[in-house]
């Protein structure tokens, strides 16, 4: 079963490791989780997709969830790695 | 790249600490290349045990977390002589000491990201095997991102009543943050405690395997944390458990 995250109620603003830890479902958590340490290549995250979302980078729901994201700066492409930005 | 170990427990005074700093040496006295940061920014202590106190002009995290010096300037090498000779090495990035600087972190707060980003740098750049994380008791956002970035997180409790509680807190958030590998430590065990009593009641409460069950000692207490007790005291109980916990965990998920 593919996940099911309502976009619009996801906080905006800045990304704490308490927000994180609050977020539904674990999926998400999951995918940010991945997005600390030293971030993700595109081939993992494209892995990691495939496994939790059901979907790959180019699947419209997972791009609508990579743009959410993004938007509040939470997770994001820097250079050739996927990262979490917190704070 | 380096393992993280992070080390934690829901109350303070459990023993972090000193496990840190001890189980540190005997990763090192297997040849293993160790950083020990403490990230205990509102109560540090750690350096202590490696007899080290940070000099004018000598570095901290602190530095680096609020300021602009490179997180290699801020590890010091405390490897002692005979881990030297095991060819391991030991660098320590304390925390600063000095109530000015603890007050400004805490006033003005820093990116926690930074010290993510710094602990890999770090790894890279000394070429670590293991990077031990020594964490402010409770959960704040240090500890969060400590354990949700560590390889293993060992959760360290003693046998009493509110650390039983507080603990199944802890393991709680670890397990909401997919730790890879999460093993218990009791410490501070009371010689008339029954051992196999305190392992089924661990084991029932949490469903965490056990990585050490540690005595309380009258040695440690005395010792102080004037030093490493599996340097000092090498075949005490509590420094053998400890040898045995390193060799667990390099065995199974370091
Ligand atoms: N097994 C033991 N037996 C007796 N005393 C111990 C034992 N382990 C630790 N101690 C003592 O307990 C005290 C607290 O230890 P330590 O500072 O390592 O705990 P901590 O969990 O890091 O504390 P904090 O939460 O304040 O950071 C010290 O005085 C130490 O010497
Ligand atoms: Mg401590």
């Amino acid at each position: 079963m593919v996940p099911t995250v309502d976009l619009d109620s996801l906080p905006m603003g800045p990304l704490s490791m308490a927000g994180l830890l609050a977020l539904e479902p674990a999926e998400l958590r999951r995918l940010l989780k991945s997005g600390l340490r030293r971030g993700l290549s595109s081939d993992d995250l494209q892995a990691l997709l495939e496994q939790d979302w059901q979907g790959g980078l180019d699947t419209p729901p997972v791009q609508a969830l990579l743009a959410a994201l993004q938007q509040r700066g939470w997770f994001r492409r820097d250079g050739d790695r996927w990262k979490t930005h917190l704070g | 790249m380096a393992h993280i170990l992070a080390i934690h427990s829901f109350r303070g005074g459990t023993g972090k600490s000193n496990l840190t700093a001890n189980l540190a040496a005997a990763f090192a006295l297997k040849g293993k290349r160790v950083a020990v940061i403490d990230t205990d920014l509102a109560s540090p202590g750690i350096h202590v045990l490696f007899g080290f106190t940070p000099a004018a002009g000598q570095f901290t995290l602190n530095d680096h977390l609020q300021a602009d010096a490179s997180i290699e300037q801020c590890a010091h090498d405390v490897t002692p002589r005979s881990v030297q000779q095991a060819h391991g090495q030991i660098w320590l990035v304390p925390a600063a000491m000095d109530g000015d600087r603890i007050a400004r972190l805490l006033r003005e707060g820093y990116e926690v990201e930074k010290l993510n980003d710094a602990l890999f740098t770090l790894s890279e750049k000394l070429k670590l095997d293991l990077v031990l994380i020594d964490t402010h008791p409770g959960i704040n956002e240090e500890t969060l991102l400590s354990t949700a970035i560590a390889d293993c997180l060992l959760m360290v409790m003693r046998p009493d009543s509110q650390d039983y509680l507080g603990t199944a807190v802890a393991i709680e958030v670890a397990q909401r943050l997919d730790v890879p590998a999460i093993r218990m430590v009791v410490n501070k065990l009371p010689e008339l405690f029954d051992p196999q009593q305190v392992r089924e009641r661990v084991a029932s409460s949490y469903g965490v395997p056990i990585g050490a069950l540690l005595p309380l000692s009258d040695d440690l207490l005395t010792l102080a944390s004037g030093g490493l007790a599996v340097l000092m005291h090498p075949d005490h109980p509590w420094s053998e458990q400890v040898r045995g916990l390193a060799s667990h965990l390099l065995e199974t998920v370091l």
